[in-house]
Parts: structure tokens; sequence; C-alpha cells
């Protein structure tokens, strides 16, 4: 997937899904897939999840633009209702993340690996902040900023918009993904229905391995 | 998880317990008044039987059996009981108060955290029931810290007790599916999930717990499980008096039960019948195992030695004699300390 170039702007304007930047921006189909059950991290989990449905998303379109400060990731997926706060205790809510590797070598289908992170940006509808995430390993992510990502979702007609964005570059010694123009990364999305109880590692998610994302370079005449 | 250095524990004599809910006022005024604790009742007391808090929670599963982790429901926030807001203005300030009677706001509530209060069972004259007061079990073997993915629940090296992480916990709830208590709240406002801290902060200076402080009833007993000095390891080891609850969930609870004798049954003729137990032999055996009838049989016999002159350590015990006996050298006094809230 092409993270396309668009001039520069304000944070802000990513940040709406309906925003011109995203109708330069191509989309893609990823076909999303539920976590393993064995994979699940507790044998509680595994046991209240054997033989039911786990991912219950089967598809995202997903785009992503960069004006050679920012990149900004558009998710879009069929969600039943667009619930933010659960109500109840047995009610959950919906969310999504883009991961991306921290370092060349991390596996996505571990959540990265002791020494190999991977650089979650963790997007939740009952949640105004997204989250900065690394994680070293299943069960090891921890939230490390939760003003340097920003998501917003907009739930519309049976459909849900989420755009989660950040700065290319960061300035910090945690083990996170450092973007730059020009360059090939991976990433893969995951999605959570939280109506279908799915919540922390169940969830439907874009496959083992990492998808391509190539950002553009930046144009010469803007430079 | 590593097997804790000592473990802390509490015995309650559930032949003493009135039912009076200062435990539960007592956890409630120190522990849970903040938003979204509204309808958290940390300690609860039930009549037995009964459908407990939150309602019918011995049938929701989690746990384990043979080792092996079984599937729990979450309760729901009406299970446990709302919190509900009075029309407390309207009688005590509105000018109504001779045409409007106190009353819950909004809908009216079908179920509560003490719907079933002094219910029981049984017919008259041989009805009967008995308190239970519950609190997190601070289990040796918690499915809850099992359950998490997050680690985000410790068991204390030093003293056992069990704590959610608050900054680790990202509210997924799969520890309130799996303990099989149901002793774990959500806060909504918070959006983790919360319970008993066995009172840690008090503990750590050497105070025992509120809920065992205040209770006017001599009922609760505090202590380290090897303190061989203590009420613990007597009532449970030495004397093998004290059970703990729902054995068979399989998470070996730290909570442990002085099972409650009852009156003896009346006959279809209005005579004594001490045959049979006014409280069925099968529904304690349900409640704490089959190693309830010892222990009955047990509280029995020494019962009658005290009548019949003789000493009995394990009665001189449960009557309390000395109320600072009963916390296992956790008897200082809280008013003596200041307490800062962090």
């Amino acid at each position: 997937m092409r993270a396309h170039y668009v001039p520069p702007a304000q944070f802000e304007t990513f940040l709406d899904p309906e925003a011109a930047v995203w109708k330069e921006a191509g989309r893609e189909e990823l076909k999303l897939e539920g976590t393993p059950l064995g994979m699940q991290l507790t044998a509680h989990i595994r046991a209240a999840w054997a033989g039911r449905k786990i991912g219950s998303v089967a598809r995202a379109s997903v785009a992503a633009v960069h004006d050679g400060q920012v990149l900004a990731f558009r998710l879009e997926w069929s969600a039943a209702n667009g619930g933010r706060e659960p109500a109840d205790n047995h009610e959950f809510t919906d969310g999504a993340a883009v991961v991306l590797p921290s370092s060349a070598g991390a596996p996505i289908i571990t959540m990265g690996a002791p020494g190999m992170a991977v650089n979650a940006w963790y997007w939740r509808a009952d949640d105004e902040r997204a989250r900065h995430v690394v994680a070293e390993g299943l069960g090891s992510s921890r939230t490390v900023d939760v003003e340097l990502v920003r998501g917003r979702g907009t739930w519309k007609d049976g459909r849900w918009c989420v755009v989660i964005a950040r700065a290319l570059r960061v300035d910090t010694q945690e083990p996170i993904a450092q973007l730059e123009p020009g360059a090939e990364t991976g990433f893969g999305v995951a999605v959570w229905d939280g109506n279908h109880g799915e919540r922390a590692g169940i969830k439907a998610f874009s496959g083992p391995l990492w998808h391509e994302l190539q950002l553009d370079a930046v144009p010469e005449t803007t430079r | 998880m590593e097997k804790p250095d000592r473990q802390l524990a509490m015995v309650m004599d559930l032949n003493k317990c009135i039912g009076c809910q200062t435990c539960t006022i007592a956890c409630k005024r120190l522990w849970t008044r903040d938003e979204g604790m509204e309808y958290m009742w940390w300690n609860s007391v039930n009549t037995q039987p009964g459908r407990g808090t939150p309602r019918d929670w011995e049938e929701m599963g989690g746990g384990f059996r043979d080792g092996t982790a079984v599937p729990g429901k979450l309760p729901t926030r009406k299970d446990f009981g709302e919190a509900w807001e009075f029309n407390h203005e309207e009688v005590f300030f509105g000018g109504k108060g001779d045409k409007v009677h106190l009353k819950v706001k909004g809908e009216e509530p079908d179920w509560g955290p003490n719907w079933d209060e002094d219910q029981g069972a049984g017919e008259y004259p041989n009805a009967y029931y008995f308190y239970l007061p519950r609190i997190c079990n601070h289990c040796t073997h918690p499915a809850c810290l099992e359950a998490c993915p997050r680690k985000a629940i410790v068991k204390r090296e030093e003293d056992g007790i069990v704590l959610i992480d608050e900054d680790r916990c990202r509210g997924y709830r799969f520890c309130m599916e799996a303990c099989p208590y149901k002793k774990i709240y959500f806060n909504h406002a918070e959006k983790v999930s919360q319970k008993c801290i066995f009172c840690f902060p008090r503990i750590e200076q050497g105070v025992a717990n509120a809920c065992a402080r205040q209770c006017p009833g001599r009922v609760r007993f505090l202590g380290y499980r090897d303190d061989e000095e203590g009420p613990i390891w007597k009532l449970v080891d030495k004397w093998k008096a004290a059970l703990p609850l729902h054995p068979e969930y399989g998470t070996d609870p730290n909570v442990f039960y002085v099972p409650p004798l009852a009156p003896p049954r009346f006959d279809e003729n209005g005579d004594v019948d001490e045959s049979k137990p006014r409280i069925p032999d099968e529904y304690l055996v349900s409640l704490f195992g089959p190693k309830v009838l010892d222990v009955l049989a047990l509280m029995k016999s020494e019962m009658a030695k005290t009548r019949a002159g003789e000493k009995s350590e394990l009665m001189d015990l449960l009557i309390a004699y000395r109320w600072k006996d009963m916390f296992g050298g956790f008897d200082r006094d809280p008013a003596t300390i200041e307490w800062v809230k962090s």
C-alpha cells in the first residue's frame, strides 16, 4: 500500500475522515482474520473462546497519507452499531489499531519479541485519546504516551471511519517506529468488535505477516 | 506465579454474624466512595439460602475444575444491584413529606444487593437462614490473576494479598469472568476492574481490616496462616473448624468460615426433634464441602465439654474473650496513625 504524499496540512485536518486529503488516497481492502485461539494468553481466555468465532470483522478498507510531517491511516469497516460507552459489565467497546515494526525483523504475529518491539497506534471508541503502545511479545504491551498519537472515529450508516495519526519522527528513547518519506515499512491492522465481546488479544487482524507500506517521497518542488 | 512467602487469611464465624452490615458500611466508607464505585460492595453480607450478590453468582462459572479453567459469565450491574438514588429532596425538603414516601427515583427496582434478606428457606416452624459475609478470598490459586492477559493482577509475596494494578488494567474483565466468587467489580468511570484490597494500607501499619475491626459481633479473625500463636492457624489447621466456601471452585481461598449450627427441628407434634438438623446437612455440604459435617460434630462435642464444666480451647477461641486476640497481631488502633490520601 502507498502512503500518498499530500501537501502540508494541520494535524487536525487528517483526523476528519471526510477531509479532502482522503479523497486522494487510494484505499486498499484488507482481509482480516481472527487471532488464533491457541495464541490467546491465558487458559481462561482459551476456555471461554473455544468454539466461538474470533474476529467478527472480516475486512477493512485502509488508506494512508503523509505530508512529510504526519502519517495518518484511515480505517473503515462495517459495524452493527457505534456504541462508544459500554453501559454494562458485559458490554465492550469497538477499537482499532495500526501496528508498525519498531525495528527490522520484529514479528507481528507475536506482537514483537524481546528486544524487537512493535509499535501500535491504538484507538478505542470510548477514549478520546489514542494510545501510543509498544510491545515486545504477547501480553507485554504498554502505553508509552497518550498525546502523540491522535485518533478520531465517526460511526455513520453502519460503518466506522477511524483516522489514526502520528508524527513521522518522534524524539524518544522508547522503541517506537521512526518513519521517513520515501521509505518502506511493514504495517498491520486490528479491529475489535465490542458487541461480540472482543477485547485484548481477541480481535480481527490483518494476518501473521506484515503488509507493505511505501511512503511517498516528498516531491522535489515542495522541498 | 511464585508462591508467596506468607499468606494472610481471615476466618469468619457464621454462628456470630447478625447481618448488621457494619462490615459492609465500614468498607464502603473507606474504599468505594469515588465516582464509578457507587454500585460496589467489596464486602457484602447475604442471607443463605438465597440468590446472593451478584444475583445467582454460584451459577456463573469461573474458577477451575480438576485444574482446568472453567469459562464464566460477567455479572451485569443489575445482577449486582444498582446504586439507587432516592427522592430525599422531595420528601424532606419539598414540602410533600405528608404525601410522598421515600422511594427509589426512576424505574422501580426488582433486585438489589441484599434483596432477599432474611427470606431463607424452610417452612414454619422449621424455617431457617443464616448470614454469609463475603470479601475477595485472596486465593492461593487466583483465577482472576491467571485469567488476565496483561499480568495486571499480582499476589503479594509478603502476605499473599491479591491486588489489581490499575495502571496495567485495561478493563478487559477476564478477571471478572474467571472469578468464581464474582467479587470483582468494573468501574465504568475509570474503566478498570476493582475489588477488595484486604485493607493493605491498614495491614501495612499493623491495623486490622476495617470489616474485621468494626464487626460488633466479633465474627472475623485475622492473621497469617502459618502463625501458630495466631487465631487462623489454630482455627483452620489445628482445630480444622473453619472451611473455605465452595472448595470445588478450585481456587484455594484464604477466607474460611466456621459453619453455622442451628436450633433443632420441631416435629409435627411441636416437640423438639434432635434427629435432624434445622439447616439441612446437604445444603451446608453444597456450600462448604463434606468436611462441614465433621466441623459441626466437633463444635457440638466441644460445646458439650464446656457444658460439662471442662475447658475447650476451640470454644474459648470462638467466643473471643479478648477482642484484640482476634487480629493475629494486627491490633493497632487506626486513630493513632495520621493517614494521608495519596
